[in-house]
């Protein structure tokens, strides 16, 4: 048999509950490949175990490790930053406490951005986190070890968060499933704060499948996968455009799985990512106010400039953005008709190399940056849900994601188009090389 | 609408006690100007409408 660890959840979980791995099996399963694959990937912040798991649950005896910024009582969640280096949360996150009822494993705390303010994958302060299909290349971020350690097959599924696209840019530079849930569908107490107006909590995982297991333990809700007719609808015009030849060809070649595909014209990306930023901006500033007071030194660079900006936005101006936000969500509803889910890329543009886009990458860093989040930001101002999934590879060998944004609370239906498109295909299936 | 210049930018942050090293105000502006743009719904909101009613719309 294969190495336990390369299962998906959903099989090792039949696999438990039908006695043919012991949950030992599979924890030193993960084990091992962790141990080769940390040096390369820099996905783990720490191995050590922070939940042994329970005998009995829908993910008894599962392998899972998190983004070290959910709170687990008397343990340590860095953050990703100096400041809170060694930090002992007094508190468990909602979200935790869910997963360890469920009866899954929680082994280690993964790396992540500084403060989960960076799309890239980078930090000063921990080291950057390394694509496993070529570690030149971003993770993205910035839930980047949750992307990496799911990618590499180390865990069986990770918590990210995301706020302007930190489960989704992951998921797609490391070539695994992600799901941005619905602005307040899962409890964020006890999850390190951001930007408490767009800030969203979703899993990692090898397939919809799995993050539907994993969601439905987190949202507290029955998720139905079964078959039924979807209906997508795009902007392939826009698309052809704008995202990179080898992108476009690999997003929109997914319309034939679906049972309808129409054109739309194109959301406001720019425009909705711009009050994404104002509100994220303003919101993170006010978070940070005191250390950004006292301890700005202690900040990367390039963390301390975005805080540095928040500063500057007049509150009128941050208000009117949040104001405007129930009229665009109306147009998003409208727009999407009688669809399940948009399709569009998650990166338009191929993933740059983690020196293009460091403190080294030049005048076109900003630029490139910009590219990379020019298509998630948008979905976090509206506060809908979001599932990114594997669609190709580019000529490089490094994935492309695609991206179904839904209505409110649509997640299920996402997840069931993520199903029936990942029972077509098998990029998902594909794992980086040792 | 008028840009906020790097002075202005470094007076803002003065007021509220965030350090900024000298010339950075310049280097801000750019980015936080860019996020002022012009939304066609801005003359469609109604009077009413406040940053709560977005709860309201999503759950509908």
């Amino acid at each position: 048999m294969s190495e336990p660890a390369t299962l998906t959840l959903a099989e090792a979980r039949a696999r438990l509950q039908r006695r043919e791995l012991s949950p030992a099996e599979l924890l030193d399963s993960c084990r091992a490949r962790i141990e080769r694959w940390q040096k390369r990937t820099n996905a783990f912040i720490s191995t050590e175990m922070r939940f042994p798991g329970a005998d009995t649950g829908a993910l008894a005896g599962i392998p899972l490790a998190h983004k070290d910024m959910f709170y687990r009582a008397g343990k340590v969640s860095n953050c990703g930053s100096k400041i809170r280096k060694g930090w002992v949360a007094p508190q468990t996150a909602a979200v935790i406490e869910r997963l360890d009822a469920a009866g899954a494993l929680d082994i280690g705390a993964l790396n992540m951005a500084e403060f989960a303010y960076g799309p890239t994958g980078h930090n000063d302060h921990w080291g950057d986190c390394c694509n496993p299909w070529n570690p030149d290349y971003i993770t993205g971020g910035s839930s980047s070890g949750s992307g990496a350690a799911v990618a590499a097959r180390l865990v069986f599924g990770a918590l990210g968060s995301d706020t302007g696209g930190s489960v989704r840019l992951p998921a797609s530079a490391c070539g695994v499933t992600g799901l941005k849930t619905t602005w307040s569908r899962v409890p964020l107490g006890g999850a390190m704060p951001l930007s408490h107006s767009l800030d969203t909590i979703g899993p990692l995982a090898r397939s919809a499948e799995d993050c539907a297991l994993l969601f439905s333990t987190i949202a507290a809700t029955r998720v139905d996968l079964s078959p039924r007719p979807m209906k997508v609808v795009t902007s392939s015009g826009w698309i052809e455009r704008n995202a990179h030849a080898e992108v476009a060809t690999a997003v929109l070649g997914a319309r034939k799985v679906f049972t309808e595909a129409k054109e739309i014209e194109p959301p406001e990306f720019d425009l909705l990512s711009a009050h994404c930023l104002t509100v994220m901006q303003s919101e993170a500033s006010a978070q940070h106010a005191q250390w950004m007071r006292t301890r700005s030194q202690d900040y990367s660079s390039a963390v301390r400039v975005r805080l540095e900006a928040g500063f500057a936005i007049p509150a009128a101006q941050y208000l009117e953005v949040l104001r405007l936000r129930s009229i665009w969500l109306e147009q998003w509803k409208k727009a999407l008709g009688d669809a399940d889910a948009y399709l569009c890329p998650a990166i338009a543009v191929p993933i740059p190399t983690r020196e293009e886009t460091g403190v080294h990458g030049g005048p076109e860093t900003a630029r490139r940056l910009a590219d990379v989040t020019r298509l998630t930001r948008w979905v976090n101002y509206l506060g809908v849900p979001s599932l990114v999934l594997p669609c190709g590879f580019d000529s490089r060998g490094l994935p492309i994601g695609m991206q179904l944004v839904g209505r409110p609370f649509g997640e299920e239906a996402l997840l069931a188009a993520g199903h029936a498109y990942q029972r077509e295909t098998d990029w998902h299936a594909r794992m980086p090389k040792e | 609408m008028k840009n906020l210049t790097g002075e202005t930018i470094e007076t803002m942050l003065a007021a509220q006690g965030v350090p900024l090293a000298a010339g950075r105000g310049e280097r801000l502006a750019v980015g936080v100007n860019a996020l002022n743009v012009v939304d066609r719904l801005r003359e469609k909101l109604p009077f009413e409408t406040d940053p709560a009613t977005y709860l309201a719309v999503l759950k509908k």
